[in-house]
């Protein structure tokens, strides 16, 4: 028998209270229960308002294949634990609570010296928490669930069976709240195991956590215990809720509680919410107003009321774990580096575990991420640098985060954008929607117009510019600068026909007889040879454009291709339209529309 | 094998340099090749272009540039470049120049072959353009191309595009090269492949004395003697077996004692 159980029976005899303190629960988790309207958990928040409100040790703790690592996040001391284990390590105060074979075992957090240890008996540790003295268990087997109260000795207190499904629990002042039925929290004084109140809610609730000493109730939305605890039932109380989201892998905040804590990680464990509830006037807010997600190696930091994106980080191996603290963010990565960051993104203390980890553990506690002496960069280099280190691999959030690039109005997204619309480290179809957001942009054009300068070149290296993209968004706000350059483009064989089908449309409205020779050279060299859609339509933008702007040069090289059976099919059977004179377009018709014309017989001829 | 490559290189640099003008074999009647050839009609066109080539009647030149000028179908257009190539007029290279950009690829090789015996300014900048290009024959093409109508200034991009799976560069440079590019070029040797190089040692080997350095040679003898391959020994006595009864004396012993496996000092002894 181990020295914690012997004492916990001599505790029993002595006070003569082990048959009630081990009882079973089906009296506390029970439905049949007559509503009280909030008047026992009114009853008892004002009983334990008097009591300390306990935070959770600021610690990061990591799993090895050899046991735990751990760094204080004050001090960076490091220690370590070796042993098989059968949870993550749950942060409980001063304690860090793991399931260790048969046993459950308590650590000082600050040091990794054993505090104590209960046997579980057979059963997997689903949640820990602990008031600064006392703490409460939360025990799961296939069919039956346990919670044990534990003293600061390791003496247990109480145990209560249950046959109903119990969530993640939390403690104050030696009362335990347990969450039961996705929509009660029953609380237990753990020194003798009675129900000495509970509360009704009507959001999903499965959750009792401690965020810098407060406790809050919930999964999707969190309540906090307080003096309005008593009117959750009507949903009156003190509650906070993640604004909608729309982010990578549609990570989760908190999850369901009725979850056991194993100790090995899976894709969840890097897509995670995290978001800790602050007092903001008489109500609650996130943290310095953001919340931040992690997506593998990217971390985003978002805005609390509208969920935009504020900031974004990628760190150089995949997140596994992490807290939102009262203002900031504390990240563990699968190489053992815990970041900080504060709640603008700025990037503070780095701590180290030391070894590689495969899931982490970390508590903030109260204390706040210290505003990082170098602010972070524009939002805009920011995304723009993420977007660049990102491989094909992470696709959903190199969509994501080029769809937040082109929200942003600063015109140096322009020139990211054309980067990114051949940038080889995106898929291809990203690079498809990069260009796009490039063809919609309506700033930028000095960088567009740099990029038309170039072409494709073997011998420097320079690769084609988007130029169908580009062409659309200089025509669009009638960039007349861009004609010279577009006119070079048609007659350049390393841009695709659609992206000169699209600078020969531009030029309808765009070229001047500057551009004559360019145009001239195209329709000579394609009005015969025209073997695919887009070069067809690119021909008959370029004669539109010679009956514009080319005099009777230009009048005259369209009307003989109009004569010779030489010129290709379509393009034939559409010039003469082109010849005529035209009623004023219809309104709605789409800028530089060709006339109507036959449809193409094939693609090619 | 090799020594047919070198020779065929040769023959090919050789030609094309010293293109001579087109043979006259006749006069064509002009009028009516101006309607053949604005005729619209395929085979009519071809047809017409086929007796241009073979009365290369320098008389029709202007026809043709301007059946290029108003454009035609592929066909028509390969056969019109074709055509002028043969008929070698440095008037026709403005008109063809643009063809070196055409989508199909037949047309374009056909403008380069073209423009490689009109020469001139446009011919040099169309080249240029096509070594640069995305087309990998027809930077190849080009390259033979500046090397057979001198174009020294593009060796800085023959030597940026020599590595990069255009072997032909190798032979324009060995044509074009001065005494500091070619030692360049030498220097290349063991860090590219041989097959790479290969077809610049000839050209180089081979040029008067006063366009390559007689110690520029010595040292390429003496590095193909190192290599001690068969076929820097094949390039070797294709060297000594073409070389101009012209050439230097010192230059011809040397490529000798490298066959008898005797270095070859910065004298040629």
């Amino acid at each position: 028998m181990t020295r914690p159980l012997l004492t916990g029976l001599v505790l029993c005899l002595a006070v003569n209270a082990c048959a009630a303190a081990r009882a079973r629960g089906d009296d506390v988790f029970s439905t049949n229960w007559q509503d009280d309207h909030g008047a026992s958990i009114g009853q008892l928040e004002a009983r334990l308002r008097a009591a300390p409100k306990t935070p959770n040790a600021r610690v990061a703790i990591g799993l090895t294949e050899r046991g735990l690592v751990a760094v204080t996040l004050d001090t960076g001391a490091r220690w370590s634990h070796a042993a098989a284990l059968g949870s993550l390590p749950q942060i409980a105060g001063p304690l860090v609570i793991v399931a260790e074979r048969d046993q459950i075992v308590a650590l000082d957090a600050q040091n990794g010296n054993k505090a104590w240890s209960v046997a579980s008996g057979g059963l997997r540790l689903r949640g820990a928490a602990n008031d600064g003295e006392r703490s409460v268990l939360v025990l799961a087997g296939p069919d039956s669930y346990r919670v044990i109260g534990v003293s600061k000795s390791g003496s247990v207190l109480s145990t209560l069976e249950s046959a109903t499904p119990l969530g993640h629990p939390a403690v104050r002042g030696g009362v335990a709240f347990i969450p039961w039925s996705h929509q009660y929290v029953s609380a237990i004084e753990l020194d003798s195991g009675r129900d000495s109140g509970r509360v009704l809610f009507r959001e999903q609730t499965s959750q009792a956590v401690n965020f810098g000493g407060e406790i809050y109730f919930g999964e999707r939305a969190l309540t906090r215990f307080d003096d309005k605890i008593n009117l959750a039932r009507t949903n009156q109380a003190v509650a906070i809720a993640l604004p909608p989201l729309s982010l990578p892998g549609n990570p989760e905040w908190l999850g369901s509680g009725e979850t056991d804590s194993l100790p090995q990680g899976d894709a969840r464990t890097k897509i995670r919410v995290y978001a800790a509830p602050t007092t903001k006037d008489a109500g609650l807010t996130f943290g310095g107003g953001t919340f931040a997600a992690s997506y593998f190696r990217v971390i985003f930091g978002l805005d609390a009321n509208t969920s935009a994106l504020r900031w974004v980080r990628v760190v150089p191996a995949d997140v596994v774990g992490g807290a939102a603290a009262p203002a900031g963010f504390y990240f563990c990565d699968g190489a053992g580096t815990v970041w900080s960051f504060d709640q603008d993104g700025g990037e503070g203390k780095k701590l180290e575990l030391g070894e590689k980890i495969t899931a982490c553990s970390v508590d903030a506690g109260s204390g706040r991420v210290a505003q990082a002496s170098a602010p972070a960069p524009p939002l805009v280099e920011q995304l723009s640098a993420a977007l660049d280190v990102l491989t094909p691999d992470m696709a959903v959030a190199q969509r994501y985060l080029l769809t937040e690039l082109g929200r942003q109005a600063d015109p140096v997204v322009t020139k990211s954008l054309i980067d990114l619309a051949s940038s080889p480290r995106l898929p291809g179809e990203l690079r498809t929607e990069a260009r796009n957001l490039l063809a919609r942009r309506v700033v930028g054009a000095d960088y567009m117009l740099a990029a038309l300068e170039h072409h494709f070149d073997f011998v420097s290296g320079e690769l084609p510019p988007p130029v169908g993209p580009l062409a659309d968004a200089l025509a669009a706000s009638g960039e007349v600068r861009a004609a010279p350059l577009l006119a070079k483009h048609l007659n350049d064989p390393s841009d695709s026909t659609d992206d000169v089908a699209r600078a020969a449309r531009a030029l309808k409205k765009l070229a001047s007889p500057a551009e004559l020779d360019d145009l001239r050279t195209f329709f000579a060299l394609y009005r015969a040879t025209a073997d695919d859609d887009s070069l067809v339509q690119a021909v008959l933008s370029v004669a539109a454009t010679l009956l514009r702007v080319g005099g009777d040069v230009g009048r005259a090289q369209v009307e003989r291709a109009t004569q010779d059976p030489l010129t290709q099919e379509d393009v034939r059977h559409a010039l003469p339209a082109l010849l005529t004179p035209q009623a004023p377009a219809k309104e709605g018709a789409p800028a530089g529309a060709l006339p109507s014309r036959p449809p193409p017989t094939s693609g090619k001829k | 094998m090799l020594k047919q490559v070198g020779i065929i290189t040769l023959l090919f640099v050789s030609s094309i340099a010293a293109a001579p003008a087109a043979p006259t074999h006749g006069h064509v009647d002009l009028t009516a090749l101006k309607t053949a050839l604005e005729s619209g009609d395929e085979a009519r066109t071809l047809n017409a272009l086929g007796e241009v080539e073979s009365s290369a009647d320098a008389g029709a030149v202007p026809l043709v540039v301007a059946l290029l000028a108003r454009g035609a179908s592929p066909k028509i257009l390969a056969r019109a470049l074709g055509v002028s190539g043969a008929l070698a007029k440095e008037s026709s290279s403005a008109t063809i120049a643009p063809y070196v950009m055409h989508r199909n690829a037949e047309v374009r090789r056909a403008a380069v072959h073209a423009l490689i015996r009109t020469k001139g300014a446009p011919a040099v900048k169309a080249l240029r353009q096509a070594l640069r290009g995305s087309d990998p024959a027809l930077r190849g093409v080009a390259a033979d191309g500046l090397g057979a109508l001198g174009v020294r200034e593009a060796v800085p991009d023959l030597f940026v595009v020599l590595p990069r799976n255009v072997p032909e560069a190798a032979g324009a440079i060995g044509t074009l090269c001065e005494a500091g590019d070619c030692e360049k070029f030498l220097a290349l040797l063991g860090k590219l492949p041989f097959d790479t190089m290969q077809s610049g040692f000839l050209p180089l080997l081979l040029r008067p004395t006063p366009d390559v350095p007689e110690k520029v040679k010595f040292e390429a003898i003496e590095r193909l003697r190192l290599l001690a391959t068969s076929a820097a020994n094949e390039l070797l006595q294709t060297a000594l077996a073409s070389y101009p009864k012209n050439g230097s004396e010192k230059v011809r012993r040397a490529i000798d004692a490298a066959l008898h496996g005797h270095s070859v000092s910065g004298d040629g002894e």
